[in-house]
């Protein structure tokens, strides 16, 4: 065998060999690297270039040296998912940089890292001041995690003791003018009432490049004609505005009519259906 | 200008209220949602019966608008 045509058929080998091995070894090996997979990372890969180059050595030794090195990290996570002294040991635990509002300078000296390096990563989280910082954790793996003063942290409708409707995911059920029937299932409609949805917006199924249903059954599109304009569901504003009409309309009756036990009918009703509207307007509005 | 007409109108919008409601309740995927519109479509359907049993009253009353 000519020299060139080994080193391809070793290179074929090792790439579909470490992709396998890198597969098993999971997730973590790529979002974030704790010390052991950084170890494991670097030598695989070098036995790997070592065994792909080196035309003297025996292919087979390259393989068990990957085995038994990737299999050391496996063995590891299997442990630490089990004990959390082994976990904090090999992955590291995080260091805490501002509590209570204040810096805790021994613990950056500990991390080595400069006041420069922390305000770059509070700058990172686009916080430009530390005083608005409440408490502050370097995570194992580099990250800083942050947690404002209550004063800083953005408004939230609880902070307002707002009301607001509960929605579930929405469903992709067009994609590039293809119906997906497996999300449309989900939500339990039918070919037929997507295309009488896509009759009321105005458009072909072949014009639609994404189409998503809401929580509310509502169909929104995406069209390949970037000119052409598709009205928003406005079934639900619609709805809330003829049920106020209606109470003002109640409320009317019960001023314009003489008949007491009518009166009594229209004023009972008017608030009746007030109160309905309270009860249902953040869900109605949108 | 009668008020006869002005109820009915009123009812016919109502009733349509009724139905969005009733079909909105059929679609959404919440069941928190879901229970809370289906609250309000039964609180129309009553409003709707207490106008219904008026404009038989009216039309009694004014027997030329009777019809529906």
């Amino acid at each position: 065998m000519p020299e060139w045509l080994d080193v391809v058929v070793r290179s074929v080998l090792f790439v579909i060999f470490l992709f396998f091995v890198t597969k098993a070894l999971g997730k973590k090996q790529i979002a974030q690297l704790s010390l052991f997979e950084y170890i494991t990372g670097i030598t695989i890969g070098s036995i790997a270039g070592e065994s792909i180059m080196g035309l003297d050595g025996n292919i087979f030794l390259g393989v068990l040296g990957i085995g038994i090195v990737a299999f050391i990290p496996f063995l590891g996570g299997l442990i630490s998912l089990k004990s959390k002294k082994f976990r904090d040991f090999t992955e590291g635990k995080g260091t805490i940089f501002i509590k209570d509002g204040k810096v805790l300078e021994d613990n950056l000296k500990k991390e080595r890292y400069t006041v420069d390096e922390m305000l770059g990563l509070l700058r990172n989280k686009d916080i430009f001041q530390v005083s608005d910082v409440e408490y502050a954790v370097l995570e194992a793996t580099g990250d800083l995690s942050v947690m404002l003063k209550k004063e800083n942290q953005p408004l939230t409708p609880k902070d307002l003791n707002m009301k607001v409707a509960s929605i579930k995911e929405p469903q992709t059920v067009i994609m590039d003018g293809k119906i997906l029937d497996e999300p449309l299932a989900t939500i339990g409609h039918s070919r037929g009432w997507l295309k009488t949805e896509l009759e009321k917006l105005g458009v072909t199924i072949e014009n639609v490049f994404i189409g998503q249903v809401n929580s509310y059954g509502e169909l929104t599109v995406d069209v390949f004609d970037d000119k052409l304009q598709v009205p928003s569901p406005q079934e639900r504003p619609l709805m809330l505005s003829t049920m106020k009409k209606c109470q003002a309309d109640l409320e009317l009756f019960a001023l314009a009519t003489e008949d007491k036990d009518a009166k009594q009918l229209f004023e009972k009703n008017s608030e009746k259906l007030q109160k309905a509207i309270d009860q249902v307007t953040y869900i109605l509005k949108s | 200008m009668t008020v006869v007409s002005d109820v009915k109108q009123c009812l016919a919008s109502l009733k349509g209220v009724e139905a969005s409601l009733s079909n909105l309740v059929e679609r959404t995927q919440d069941n928190e949602s879901k229970q809370i519109l289906h609250e309000t479509m039964m609180v129309v359907s009553e409003i709707v019966a207490d106008l219904k049993k008026r404009v038989g009253e009216l039309e009694n009353e004014e027997y030329q608008y009777k019809g529906y």
